[in-house]
Order: structure tokens, then C-alpha cells, then sequence
């Protein structure tokens, strides 16, 4: 193995070692989240991706070598659910069409700022209330949006509270959904009525082959999202329009009968995305009820979500982590395996002031805890992890609390085959530290995005 | 009612029901109606798919009906009370109660509270919050119904489907001396709207002759009033005034409704008249209010009041002074206390068994949901409360509160009266919260998941020590 890697290395010199040219960083530990943690690690970086990681490798002569065996590497932190830089207003209750990439500003100071304290991607979600739109995976540093974006659907933010507004609001967005299928349904009548004619005039001409009709192909109920899904997998870009410019070849035979659906209306896009499973919504909840009017507002829809749940210091969400402790009729938000977004907060077993540490029994009941920062500014960016640490100190284990800054939020916001931890193949966004990342004395030394130091002084 | 022969009869069928009987009360309404052999079948092929058994063993039942079975049990089916009696078969699967030596009464209903659905208001399936420890307080207080706006509403912890028992429960009216152009005006709705039921139904009977009759105008009739005459809906008033009663009491027997007066201080002086008109009270037996001097006849409140309005035939519901949960102000005057209040009516001459029922089954009645709680009977819901001592009495805790055959408050694992007295067998066990920080933070060598699940033994067998003796709160 370790042969073999030199020898790729030694292959690699061959290219100037320019900007993207490889360079090795050698240190006394990092913590790559997805592989546990490599002792004197050697991590080859190139053309903004890890090339290599690996225990002692050796480094062909002439590749830049940083070598720091008192520092210790982690991936860069991801901070999932955030609007630091942003500060245009919210929209109103229902605008599940706002996009937050549409807002995005790439000269703000404080994203700059935030890549400082570690920080190497954000989840950017639209401002408001109720069904404010969806938000966007981005790195912080870029001279234009579209460098910036990794992901400009990452996640329908959706706030949900124990009120009949919201509900409502559900509702009335899943019947603008049915409403879209039935469209489609008719469409895909209309088309094959008129595809059965075709048919037959084209037989009637060529010859009377055999009467029996053209079996008609069953109207599937959703016949665009589901070949979507299939073609294009977790990509969005661009995807309404891929669905509307084949409209004037739809007779061309595109797919099995070339049967183009038409797109969903703005409204009712995202929810139609949902279904399909190619959105999935982030529900805000700040109440254990909140969790159960959820899952009573959704019903038997079949959406994929994650949820965001807000702590304060007496929060009783607690009640709804496991189905099993408190005898839930549904399930517990641990039984669903998702991701949960929370702040590093110790809070108090409410009317009491016996602490307790949420996030940890959070993990502990299955969900996959993504940190962001107490509150969403610099201060709280720069405490960030000292406020996790916290919670390491009061029993949460580190690969937990590691991964709820990493590797969790990245898959959370779909990305999380980028970024998120320390890989072969991944995009080299590493920060170094001196020290054990969780002890408070610890400081940030340099932080690489992409393959370059985008902060911390390092002669090479 | 609930007789203890009809208890070993019934013993017996809980057997047998095991084997082969349908269910003998399943979800839905009325339970009361024989089922045809088609529902037989169904309600079988129902049976397989989810069978919830739950039993509360060996307790004093207080039925609420006037009956005490001693050392009985009280079993329930899918949420249903399947059969109270001696010697029951208890399924195996059943989770169970021990309540030797304990109470059970019916759980108790509020005719009307504030707060203890959370912050809910008005649609209470979209907004009721069933973690709110204000409804923990309530549960704790034995009450499992409250009427809490315009509707009927069960302490349903840890779910929200299902709590709502009545969407409407009155149609509030005004009836006062200090307004009498508005009891003219009521007095005219109620004109109105008899006689247009007059012509409705006039119309009804000749229609099927003369097919091309025209309907009666609805124009200008009061629907509420209409809901009050045809008895779909409950007029409520809120009334002290001796006069204002009387006045009630003849509207109600001239136009032909049961109204529900709430307040009824002066009710004891024209208790007669109240009863003839079927009148049902809501009293705070605690009331306090000086005689008009002016007045001649009788006046003031009274302490009798809620037994001589009883002995007068006047249903009679018992309220706490603040409807609230309220820490503040006067002491013990709160919805928390709503078990003690009618305590203050027995000293003033009201029986035991009717100041029971002035807590449970009379406010049931009002609110319109009779025919699920308020009392333990085959058929109803299984809300039992389960009391160390007579529910009445000052000093009484509620050890258990069950809703629809689901225990929801357990008062030794609940922060707030488990300090005070506790139950023997669970005295001597240490409790830990379940996320409270463990005193050593202990660090994962490897596998931080894994390690972290082996972190709290202690407070895990702790915690499943409680539950050994206290109801089994959880199958898989």
C-alpha cells in the first residue's frame, strides 16, 4: 500500500508545484472523523482535494512539506444552519420558492471572519417565518456566488410550531402538490390519448398490421420526479429548467414514449421535490409538542427531513428524544435516525435546576447531533467550540461531539461526500490546532480551504 | 350501574371475551349498542391486529355511581373500561397496577380551567401541548377532562390525537337585571326562534302532502337559540342575583331548555323553583357575597347552597374560585385544589357521594361527554385516577392518574409531590434523572457511541428498579 502511494506521489512531482500543486502536511494527529484518529499523520494535498492520508507516509523529495508534529488536524467545521453575513429581510410566511443562494453576499466581512475560527462551510438558510424557502450549502470565501455554492438546495427550512397556522400552512402546501400531480396525471392523458393516435394513423398508412390497441402505458403518478431521481440522483441545479426546454421535443422520442410532465409552479416546486425525495425539509421545533403537531401535520406523507430544534434553558424536548422512555404513541425523534440541528447548550430539567446535557442524550437516542454556534454571531463563532467542549466535559463523548461539527452537519446539508471529514478524495478543508481541539487553552493555527491556507501564517 | 353480582357475571365474561367474545367496547362514541353479528366478525378481525390491555389490581373501586367494590380489580381493553369485579382474568401481555391498599375513583373533570393544555387556545387538536407541566399539575390534582374554552378536553400527556372529547360545549347567554333591554332581546331570540321551529315543523308535516310548500324563512333567527330549543346546545348563564335566577328559571320552563347557571350564590333561596326548571349549577362552595339590604326576601351566599340546591333536584358542579393554575394570591383557591372545594359543600349539608359527583360525573353532563368519563362503567374510557385516601380529603395525593388505559402521571416520578410522602416500595430506591450529568464525566477510549451507552448502568437499572414497582411504563 505504502509503496504504491509514494510512487503516485513521486508521479505527482512531475507537475509544477504551482497553487493546485501537491503539498504534504505532516503533523502529530488528526482527527479525521470518518477513520478515527491517525497518529503522525502525513496528508497529501492536491489541486484542492486530499490526495493521500495516511500514518508516517513518506514524502517524495521536492513536495513541499509543512511539518508540525505538535499540531493536530481536524476537518474543517461546518456550520449547517446559520445566516452569519446575511442581512436582508425575511419573506413572508410562505415562500417556499426563495432560494437563500438568491440573497447571497459574497464580499461580507463576517464570512471572512468566521473562516478564522474554523469554519469552512455553511449551510445558508433564507430568513422569515413559516416556510421561508431553501437554503444553501456554500464555502465562505469566493468572489462570486457561484464559487461559493457547493449546493443551492440543501435543505427546505420549515418552522413548525404547536399552532393551527402551521398546519395550515402544511397543508394547504401539500394540496398545491396534488394539485401539480394531477396536472401531470392529466397531462400524461391528454398525451397518450393523443400518442394512441398517432399510433394508429401510422399504422393505418404503413399497413393494417393488427387492430389490438397499443397497450396504454399505466399514467404513473409521478412519473417525472421518480426518472429524475434516477438520472440526476441528489443534483438540483438547474432542474426546472431541464423540465421545461424538452416541451417542444416532447414528441421526439426522448424516454420510452417521450412523455414530458409540466413543471411545477413555483409554490408548489419544493413540495413536489419533497415527495420525490429530492428536498428534504429542515423543520424548526422549539417544544417536545412541537415534534408530535409535526408528525400529526405530515400525516402519511412520505418526506424526507431533518430537524432543528431549539434549546433554552428549560427545554422539555427531552420528552420526545425515544419512543420507549416516556410510552410515545409516534416515534422519537432518535428513533428516525435523523440529523438534529442544536446550539452547545447545558440546559436545566425544567423547574429545576438539575442540568442536563440535551445534545448528548440526543445522540445517545439515535439522532445525528449537528452543532451551530449558541447564537448566530462572531462571538459565538469564535467560543464555538469551547461551548462543545462543554458538553464533552459533562459526558458527551468527542467522536460525538467531533462529528456534530463535521461530518453530521455536511451530510446533513448533503455534502457530506465533500467535506465533513479527513478523506482520500475529499476537498481539503482542514483546520489545525495545537493542541486537543476540546481543551479550552487551544488555539486555531491555520485553517485550508480548498487546498489553500486561507488563515494562519505558515512558511512552508 | 354497577352491581356486584353483575361483577361476577361479568368476571366471567372477561374470561370468555378473552377466547372468543368481540371487544366489548372499542374506539367511537356510544359504546352501549348491541352489535350485530357482521360488527362481530370485524370487531374480531380488529382484535388480532391490536389488543392494548391494562389493569389496576387489587384497588378500592369508588365507581362514582355510588358503589365501592373493595379489593377489586379494574381492567381495561384498547383504552375502554373492559370490567371492573373479583377474580378477573388478567391477559398476560396487560401492564398492570398494583393498587393495594389505594383508591381508585374516576378521574376527575374541571367544568373549566385555564392553562393546563399549555398554551393552547381554540383548536386544541392543532395547539394542545401535552408536555406542559401545567397539565402534569393537573394530573396530579386528579383531573383528566377540563372544559377549557368552547370545548371538552382530556389531560392527554404524550399525544395529540384523540384529547378532544366536545368541540362545543355552550352557547353562552347574558341574563341580568342590570341590562334589561338585553333580556328583552334574549326574551325576543327566543320568540323568534320558537316560532319558526313551530312553522318548521307545521311545515314538515303538511310538505308531504303539498309538495311545493315553501320552507319557513330562517331570516333574523338566532342559530344558537335555535341549538338551545331543539337541545343541541347547552345555554349557559352566569347568574347570583336571586332575582336573575328566578328569571332564568321561568324562561328555561316557559321555552322548554335545561340551562347550566354558573355562579348561582342566592341559588339556595329559590332552590325549588330552580329544580322544577332543571336547572344544573356550577357553585364555588367557597363564595362569599353580603345580602342586598333592600331586598326582603332570603339573600347572600351561603354555605347550604350546594346542598340545598342538590336536595332540590338542581345537578350540581363544583368549581375552584381561579380556574387557573395560580401560585400567587389566595392559597388553595386554584384549579390545583379543585378536589378540596367540594369538601366546603359537604360541611354545609351535601352528601359525600354528591360531592363526588359534583367533580366528576354532574361536570361531565354539562359539558356533554357523559357518556365517556366521569364515571368507572363498562364502556367507558379507562380515565382512573388512583388516591392514597378519600379524594376529598385534604391531605389525599393522587398516586396514579390513568387516560384511556394509559398511565400519565405517576407521583413518584414527577417532580412535584414526589419529595412528600412516598410510596414504600419506592422510597428506598435512589432516583437519578435520566439526563442528569453523570458526577464523573467518563471519556470513551475508542468507540464514543458505544462507550457511552455503557456510561450509565447505575442509572439505567435505577431507573428500570422504579419501574418494576410501579407500573410498566414501556413494552419494546
Amino acid at each position: 500500500m505504502l509503496r504504491s502511494h509514494s510512487f503516485f506521489i513521486g508521479v505527482l512531482l512531475a507537475t509544477p508545484a504551482l497553487a493546485g500543486g501537491p503539498i504534504a502536511i505532516r503533523v502529530g494527529r488528526a482527527e479525521t472523523v470518518a477513520k478515527g484518529v491517525v497518529l503522525n499523520a502525513v496528508i497529501l494535498v492536491e489541486d484542492g482535494k486530499i490526495v493521500l492520508i495516511g500514518e508516517d507516509l513518506p514524502v517524495e523529495r521536492g513536495v513541499p512539506i509543512l511539518d508540525r508534529p505538535s499540531w493536530t488536524v481536524m476537518p474543517g467545521l461546518v456550520s449547517c444552519y446559520t445566516r452569519i453575513g446575511q442581512d436582508s429581510e425575511g419573506g413572508d410566511d410562505f415562500s417556499p420558492d426563495v432560494k437563500a443562494v438568491d440573497e447571497l453576499y459574497p464580499k461580507s466581512r463576517d464570512l471572512r471572519k468566521v473562516v478564522e475560527y474554523g469554519v469552512t462551510t455553511l449551510g445558508i438558510y433564507p430568513a422569515g417565518n413559516g416556510i421561508p424557502g431553501i437554503a444553501a450549502a456554500v464555502r465562505p470565501i469566493g468572489e462570486t456566488v457561484e464559487e461559493m455554492v457547493l449546493d443551492d438546495s440543501a435543505y427546505l427550512k420549515i418552522v413548525m410550531r404547536s399552532d393551527s397556522a402551521s398546519k395550515k400552512r402544511l397543508r394547504d402546501a401539500f394540496k398545491k402538490a396534488d394539485e401539480h400531480d394531477e396536472k401531470v396525471k392529466k397531462a400524461r392523458e391528454k398525451f397518450d390519448e393523443k400518442f394512441d393516435k398517432d399510433k394508429d394513423k401510422k399504422g393505418k398508412k404503413e399497413e393494417k398490421k393488427e387492430d389490438k390497441p397499443e397497450p396504454k402505458p399505466e399514467p404513473k403518478p409521478e412519473p417525472k420526479p421518480e426518472e429524475k431521481k434516477v438520472a440526476q440522483g441528489e443534483g438540483q441545479d438547474a432542474d426546472p429548467e431541464s423540465a421545461q426546454e424538452p416541451k417542444a421535443e416532447a414528441k421526439t422520442d426522448k424516454k420510452a414514449d417521450g412523455f414530458v410532465p409540466p413543471a411545477p409552479d413555483d409554490k408548489s416546486r419544493a413540495f413536489v421535490e419533497m415527495r420525490a425525495g429530492k428536498l428534504r425539509a429542515l423543520v424548526t421545533l422549539a417544544a417536545a409538542s412541537d415534534w408530535l403537531h409535526w408528525l400529526d401535520a405530515i400525516g402519511k406523507e412520505k418526506i424526507g427531513f431533518d430537524v432543528r430544534l431549539v434549546l433554552n434553558q428549560d427545554s422539555d424536548m427531552y420528552y420526545v428524544f425515544d419512543k420507549k422512555t416516556y410510552d410515545l404513541e409516534a416515534d422519537g425523534i432518535g428513533d428516525r435516525k435523523i440529523h438534529a440541528v442544536v446550539e452547545p447548550l447545558l440546559t436545566f430539567t425544567p423547574n429545576t435546576r438539575r442540568v442536563r446535557n440535551l445534545p448528548m442524550e440526543l445522540a445517545r437516542a439515535g439522532a445525528k447531533v449537528c452543532f451551530t454556534p449558541r447564537v448566530d454571531d462572531l462571538p459565538n463563532y469564535k467560543a464555538w467550540l469551547a461551548h462543545v467542549s462543554e458538553l464533552v466535559g459533562a459526558g458527551m463523548s468527542r467522536e460525538t461531539a467531533l462529528r456534530g461539527l463535521t461530518l453530521n452537519p455536511a451530510e446533513m446539508l448533503g455534502v457530506g461526500d465533500r467535506v465533513g471529514s479527513i478523506e482520500k478524495g475529499k476537498d481539503a478543508n482542514l483546520v489545525f490546532v495545537d493542541g486537543d481541539p476540546f481543551q479550552p487553552s487551544t488555539r486555531i493555527q491555520a485553517v485550508m480551504l480548498d487546498g489553500r491556507f486561507v488563515f494562519g501564517e505558515v512558511d512552508l | 350501574m354497577i352491581r356486584l353480582d353483575l361483577m361476577r357475571r361479568l368476571s366471567f365474561l372477561a374470561v370468555v371475551s378473552c377466547a372468543a367474545f368481540p371487544v366489548l367496547a372499542q374506539e367511537g362514541e356510544k359504546t352501549d349498542a348491541p352489535k350485530g353479528d357482521a360488527e362481530e366478525s370485524k370487531d374480531e378481525k380488529k382484535k388480532d391486529e391490536e389488543e392494548r390491555w391494562f389493569a389496576i389490581l387489587n384497588g378500592d373501586v369508588y365507581a362514582g355511581t355510588g358503589e365501592v367494590l373493595r379489593g377489586a380489580t379494574l381492567l381495561s381493553k384498547n383504552g375502554k373500561i373492559h370490567s371492573i369485579g373479583y377474580d378477573l382474568y388478567v391477559p398476560p401481555d396487560a401492564k398492570t397496577v398494583d393498587a393495594k391498599g389505594y383508591r381508585l375513583y374516576p378521574g376527575l373533570v374541571a367544568i373549566s380551567s385555564q392553562g393546563l393544555l399549555g398554551n393552547a387556545s381554540g383548536d386544541f387538536e392543532d395547539t394542545i401541548d401535552p408536555f406542559s407541566f401545567r397539565m402534569v399539575l393537573g394530573l396530579g390534582t386528579g383531573i383528566t377532562t377540563t372544559g377549557a374554552g368552547s370545548g371538552a378536553v382530556k389531560l392527554k400527556r404524550f399525544s395529540v390525537d384523540g384529547a378532544v372529547l366536545n368541540e362545543k360545549i355552550f352557547s353562552t347567554f347574558s341574563w341580568s337585571a342590570n341590562n334589561p333591554r338585553g333580556k328583552g332581546e334574549l326574551r325576543e331570540k327566543l320568540v323568534v326562534a320558537a316560532k319558526f321551529l313551530r312553522e318548521y315543523r307545521e311545515w314538515q308535516r303538511k310538505v308531504k302532502e303539498e309538495k311545493d310548500l315553501p320552507e319557513p324563512s330562517k331570516r333574523g333567527v338566532d342559530n344558537n337559540m335555535l341549538g338551545v330549543l331543539q337541545g343541541e346546545q347547552t345555554a349557559k348563564f352566569v347568574a347570583n342575583d336571586r332575582d336573575d335566577l328566578l328569571g332564568i328559571a321561568r324562561l328555561a320552563q316557559e321555552f322548554g331548555f335545561r340551562p347550566v347557571i354558573e355562579g348561582c350564590q342566592e341559588g339556595w333561596t329559590v332552590a325549588d323553583e330552580l329544580g322544577r326548571a332543571g336547572v344544573r349549577a356550577i357553585v364555588t362552595p367557597r363564595d362569599r357575597r353580603t345580602k342586598d339590604e333592600r331586598q326582603a326576601h332570603d339573600g347572600g351566599a351561603s354555605i347550604e347552597n350546594a346542598a340545598i340546591l342538590h336536595r332540590a333536584g338542581v345537578q350540581v358542579a363544583i368549581t375552584p374560585a381561579t380556574e387557573g393554575v395560580d401560585l400567587g394570591g389566595l392559597a388553595g383557591r386554584d384549579i390545583l385544589h379543585l378536589p378540596i372545594e367540594p369538601g366546603f359543600a359537604v360541611r354545609g349539608g351535601l352528601s359525600e357521594r354528591a360531592a363526588l359527583e359534583s367533580i366528576t360525573i354532574v361536570p361531565a353532563r354539562l359539558l356533554g361527554v357523559s357518556h365517556r368519563v366521569g364515571s368507572l362503567e363498562v364502556g367507558k374510557d379507562c380515565d382512573v385516577i388512583v388516591t392514597d385516601g378519600d379524594v376529598l380529603h385534604y391531605k389525599t395525593f393522587v398516586q396514579w392518574a390513568v387516560i384511556d388505559g394509559k398511565v400519565v402521571y405517576d407521583k413518584e416520578k414527577e417532580l412535584f409531590y414526589a419529595h412528600i410522602r412516598p410510596r414504600p416500595e419506592v422510597a428506598a430506591v435512589k432516583k437519578i434523572d435520566a439526563g442528569e450529568t453523570p458526577p464523573v464525566p467518563v471519556e470513551p477510549a475508542e468507540e464514543g457511541e458505544k462507550d457511552e451507552e455503557k456510561d450509565g448502568p447505575e442509572k439505567k437499572d435505577g431507573e428500570k428498579k422504579d419501574g418494576d414497582e410501579t407500573p410498566p411504563k414501556k413494552d419494546g
